[in-house]
Order: C-alpha cells, then structure tokens, then sequence
C-alpha cells in the first residue's frame, strides 16, 4: 500500500491521427495522498487534460501506458467493469464547459441523481431528494424549484455547480477539476473556488485543479505540477513554486501574470509556440523557447530531479540563480 | 403542436390537410366508405363519375371511392408498421454500432452489402420468400428500410457520442444502458424522427410498386398500387380508372414529402438542403 491515495507513474498517452502518431503526454508521475490538493498548470495543448482523461481511462482511442495507482489498484490494468464502480463513487469529475457537460433533455436532478442511483443503489425517489440537498449545498438558490429545470434554463455558473453536484454527489475521495473556472466569468470563478474548497474540507476529498491560469492554483492547491508539452517540468509545494520557481518555463510563466501596482506595462509573453505532439524532438521541449538553453538542451531530455527535499524541475541548468530568475522575470 | 402549424406555408398547409385525410381513411375507412369496396356491379362496368359513385367505376364495376379509402389503409397501413418495425431494428443497429467500436464493423458492412442492392430488389427477393401477401409486404418493407435507418442512426449518435455531456456521464460510472437510452439516444432521436419522416415517401412508392407487380395485398382487396395496375389496360377507354388510384399515390407521397421537410425545418434547421 502506497502513501498516496493518487499515483501516476510514469504516464505516457499516444494517440494514432492521420499524421502519425501523436504523444500529448510522456513519462509523467506524481502522487497526491489522500486529502490533499494538486494544481496542474500549462498551457493549451500541453496535455493537462488529455493525461487525466487518459488516467481514468476516458479516452477510448488512446495508448495508454504506465500505472495510474487509485488507493494501490492500477485503474489502466483494471476491467472497465471495475473500473465503472470507481468512476462517479470514489472519482468525481467536474468539466471545463458547463454549457455541454449536462446531457440537455434530462432534467437536472435526474441527472444528479443518476450516480446515487447507480453507485449507492438508492431508490430513485431517494436519489431525487439526494439530488435537491445537493443543489442546496451547492450553492444554487431554490433548490426545489430548480431540481425540475433542464440545463438551458440555468446561467453558466450554475451549470457549473450543477456539474460539481453530480461529481461530489457519492462523496468521492479524489475530485478532479478540469479548468472548472475558465469558462465563466471573475466573480463566478471566486464563488466556484470556494465551493470546491469548502466542499473538499467538508468530504476531505483530494483535489486535482487543472488550469492554465497560476493565480487559481496559488489560491486553491497544496502542490503544485507544471507540465510543459506534455511532460512535468516542474513539481513542488505551491508556495514554493511562487518564491522559488526552478524550471525557465515556470519563470516565464509567472512573468506573465498581471501583478498588482504595475498598470500600464506590457506582460510578458513567451516567444514561439508548444511544438506539436507528433513531434519527437531529441532534447528538451522547452529548448527553443528557453532563454538559458545550451547545447545539452538540444540533445537530452533533461530528466525530473529532486533541486531540494519538495522540490523537483525537470532543467538542465537547475538550480537557476536567483538574479538569472529574476533577469527574466524582468 | 400549433407552432408547427402556424410556420407553414401554402403547399404545406395543403400537403396537412390531405396527411389528415389519409389519417382518416386509415382509422375510420369503414365509416367513411360510401360503398362497399369489394361488392361487384357488373352493370357498372368502368362507369364514368356520377351522384351515385362520386369517382365512378372500375372494370368489375366496384366503387372506386370506396376502393381508393381502403387501398390508402392498406398502402398506409404496411408503411406505417414497416416504418415503426424497420425503423427500430435499424435504430437499435446503428446505436449499438455508434457505441461498440468492436461490433461497428461487422454491423455497418452487412448494413452497406444490403445497400448495395436497389430497395426495390431487396424487397422481391423478400416477398418471393414469403410469398405475397399484407405479411410479407410488411416484412419486405422493413428489411429494406433497416440499412438506411441504421446508417443514419449511426452517424447521428455518433456525433452525439463526442458530446461533453457523454464523457461526463461516463466519468461518472454510469452503466453502458444508461448512457446508450438517456443519453446517446435522447439526443440522436429527432434526428432520426425526421429522417424516418422523409423516408415514408419512397416507402409509399416501394409499397405501391410492390403492389403494381402483383406481390402485395392479395385481390381483391383494394391497394393503391394492385388497383392502378389491373385497370392499366383500360387507360385510353376510362382514363379515370387508373388515373384515379396513381393520382392518390402522387398525392400522398407529395404531401408525407412536403410535411417531412416542413416538420425538418421546424425540429432543427440546420439540416436543411
């Protein structure tokens, strides 16, 4: 039995398309213990979601390798059967866009009160009950009244919370947040942090908030895992990832967040684009984008090392220089 | 209900009108039949229209006012229930082939081989089978509507299928059943709807040419198609004759056709063209 309740070793997704075979995730692992909360932050296109959809097994098409641990049972070497009653009762899921993650001719409490049906065998009249304290607790206003709505009645953020009622409905002990906030707008995304917050006190549920947006994970996350095209490029405490950020990738991203008092200035960007999946470049991905990149970048890929006990970057030049950090941050 | 009525134009106000009247020959034929359909007047042979018999005669003197109300059940009739039949095998094929990657191929090659044939074909060979008869019509009708109905079935579920919402139900353990009825289904049926609507017309036609050709509803009992051919002999002498029954077929499948597309438009737009 492993110390942490989710565990990913060394994960690798390949994806046959007409061009070829593409790698949106290579040789990723982490562990989260149970109660925990882990942001994954990157870009688009670096994979984030595709590793935990893979990880669950909801990406049909995909070559999946490695082990992905839930609570020490490997979920990719299990039968889709086994792997069904995990799904829904001890993983909840909450998607990006609450706009098409409600199936739309089925009222709202059904669809809540589907995995309590199916997972904790209640009656359906029970499960519809369920359903309407979920709303409540949710944060939606009128319960009652709202359980009888079809999704298109109901704003984006309710949606939303709608969407979280379903994932939290069997009080799963890990929920995993795909970017649950980036389609709504400010003041909703606070309230919906909150609620996933409050309600991961609550159940004690592990949290796995994916985003690419650093000020959501600095405000939610215990930990924090950067990835980079498809690899974790740096993995560490959040706290630490703010005041001593390793990788050249984690730097320039924190560059370019808008910082209070400092109107006015262009925020930095970083040049170039991710280079594609079907890609397999020799070196490290990040080498033709990174500011400190040597000739050992473009020939080997640097490999995930401890720079202190918490800390792991995935450069070959770590640990940076705290005056080189803030050169580019600058 | 009323909305639908209310958004059409001329031709489709007609083409319900006459739906409505095919309805109720169809439900109540023995009402309102002024005649019995299968009483033989010899003396009236091919008799011209008159107070007596609104639409005349026919060449064993029956009315054909009567015969064309009980040939519109019994076309309808076979098409109906072959559309409720056919459309349901199909409709369960290409689901499950939507759903099963691994039963995909099988179902939608078998599905292409019987497309390969004309309907028409397959629908002899059917009949030669059974033999004629309101059964074997029945049976005929269906099997050749199944491919299509699976075919179309299928891409629809299957864009239905990459929905967030499917991956969502999945993400929550949800049973293959569930998301296969209340969710893939649910969403791919008025779609499908709408296909089997417009899919009548040339039903109809298959029906009526089945019927020309002697393999449908056996004499005598009145069917459009049997009518319009046995009387053809008699079109230069009593044109109304076989006119009669073939301008009932170009009627209805004119009006199930311009309903289909108006009901098309109302239910989802986008598919228009």
């Amino acid at each position: 039995m492993s110390e942490f309740l989710f565990e990913l070793r060394d994960l690798g997704v390949a994806i046959p398309t007409a061009q070829g075979l593409a790698r949106p995730v290579t040789q990723m692992s982490f562990g989260l213990a149970a109660g925990r909360s882990l942001g994954v932050v990157g870009e688009s296109g670096s994979g984030k979601t595709v590793a935990m959809l893979a990880s669950c097994g909801l990406l049909p098409h995909a070559r999946v390798t490695g082990k992905v641990l839930f609570d020490g049972q490997d979920l990719l070497a299990q039968s889709p059967a086994a792997r069904r009653a995990l799904l829904g009762r001890h993983i909840g899921m909450v998607f990006q866009e609450p706009m098409t993650a409600l199936n739309p001719v089925m009222r709202i409490d059904k669809q809540i009160a589907e995995p309590l049906v199916t997972h904790e065998l209640l009656s359906p009249a029970a499960a519809l009950r369920r359903a309407v304290e979920l709303l409540d607790r949710v944060g939606i206003v009128d319960p009652q009244r709202r359980a009888h709505c079809l999704p298109h009645e109901l704003s984006g953020g309710m949606r939303q919370r709608v969407g979280i009622a379903m994932a939290i409905a069997c009080e799963p002990r890990l929920l995993i947040a795909d970017e649950p906030t980036t389609a709504l707008d400010m003041t909703v995304q606070a309230q919906i942090l909150h609620l996933l917050a409050d309600l991961r006190r609550e159940f004690g549920m592990a949290l796995v908030l994916i985003s690419h947006d650093l000020g959501i994970i600095g405000q939610v996350t215990d930990e924090v895992a950067v990835m980079y095209a498809g690899r974790l490029v740096e993995y560490c405490p959040t706290a630490s990832l703010f005041s001593d950020p390793q990788h050249p990738y984690t730097i320039s991203l924190l560059g370019s967040l808008p910082k209070p008092g400092r109107h006015g200035e262009r925020l930095f960007a970083i040049e170039g684009t991710v280079p594609s999946p079907l890609l397999e470049l020799p070196g490290c991905r990040f080498g033709a984008r990174c500011q400190v990149a040597g000739d050992v970048c473009q020939r080997t890929v640097p490999a995930l090392r401890a720079q202190s006990t918490e800390h792991l970057a995935a450069c070959h030049h770590a640990p940076l220089e705290k005056l080189l950090a803030q050169e580019v941050a600058a | 209900m009323l909305q639908f009525v209310r958004g059409l134009d001329f031709a489709g106000r007609v083409a319900l009108v006459i739906v409505v009247l095919v309805l109720l020959c169809i439900l109540a034929a023995p009402w309102i039949a002024p005649k019995d359909p299968l009483s033989i007047d010899l003396g009236l042979r091919l008799a011209s229209p008159s107070a007596e018999n609104w639409l005349g005669n026919d060449e064993q003197g029956r009315d054909i006012l009567s015969r064309v109300i009980y040939g519109t059940r019994s076309t309808m009739l076979a098409t109906l229930a072959a559309l409720v039949i056919g459309g349901a095998g199909g409709l369960l094929l290409g689901l499950l082939a939507a759903y099963y990657a691994r039963i995909e191929v099988v179902i939608m090659r078998l599905m292409d081989v019987m497309l390969s044939f004309p309907a028409i074909l397959i629908c002899l060979a059917v009949v030669a089978f059974t033999g004629p008869g309101f059964f074997g019509l029945v049976l005929a009708l269906s099997i050749s509507s199944v491919p299509i109905v699976a075919r179309f079935a299928r891409s629809a579920a299957a864009t239905v299928m990459t929905q967030d919402y499917v991956r969502a139900a999945r993400a929550a353990g949800l049973p293959d059943r569930t998301i296969l009825w209340r969710y893939v289904l649910r969403n791919a049926l008025p779609g499908i709807l709408v296909m089997l609507t417009l899919r009548m017309g040339s039903l109809i036609l298959i029906a009526t040419a089945l019927g020309f050709l002697g393999l449908g509803v056996p004499p005598p009992f009145a069917e459009l198609g049997a009518m319009a051919s046995q009387s053809r002999q008699f079109l230069f002498m009593s044109a109304h004759v076989p006119l009669i029954p073939s301008l009932a077929i170009l009627a209805i499948v004119l009006c199930v056709n311009l309903l289909g597309d108006a009901l098309r438009d109302f239910i989802d737009p986008r598919l228009e063209g």
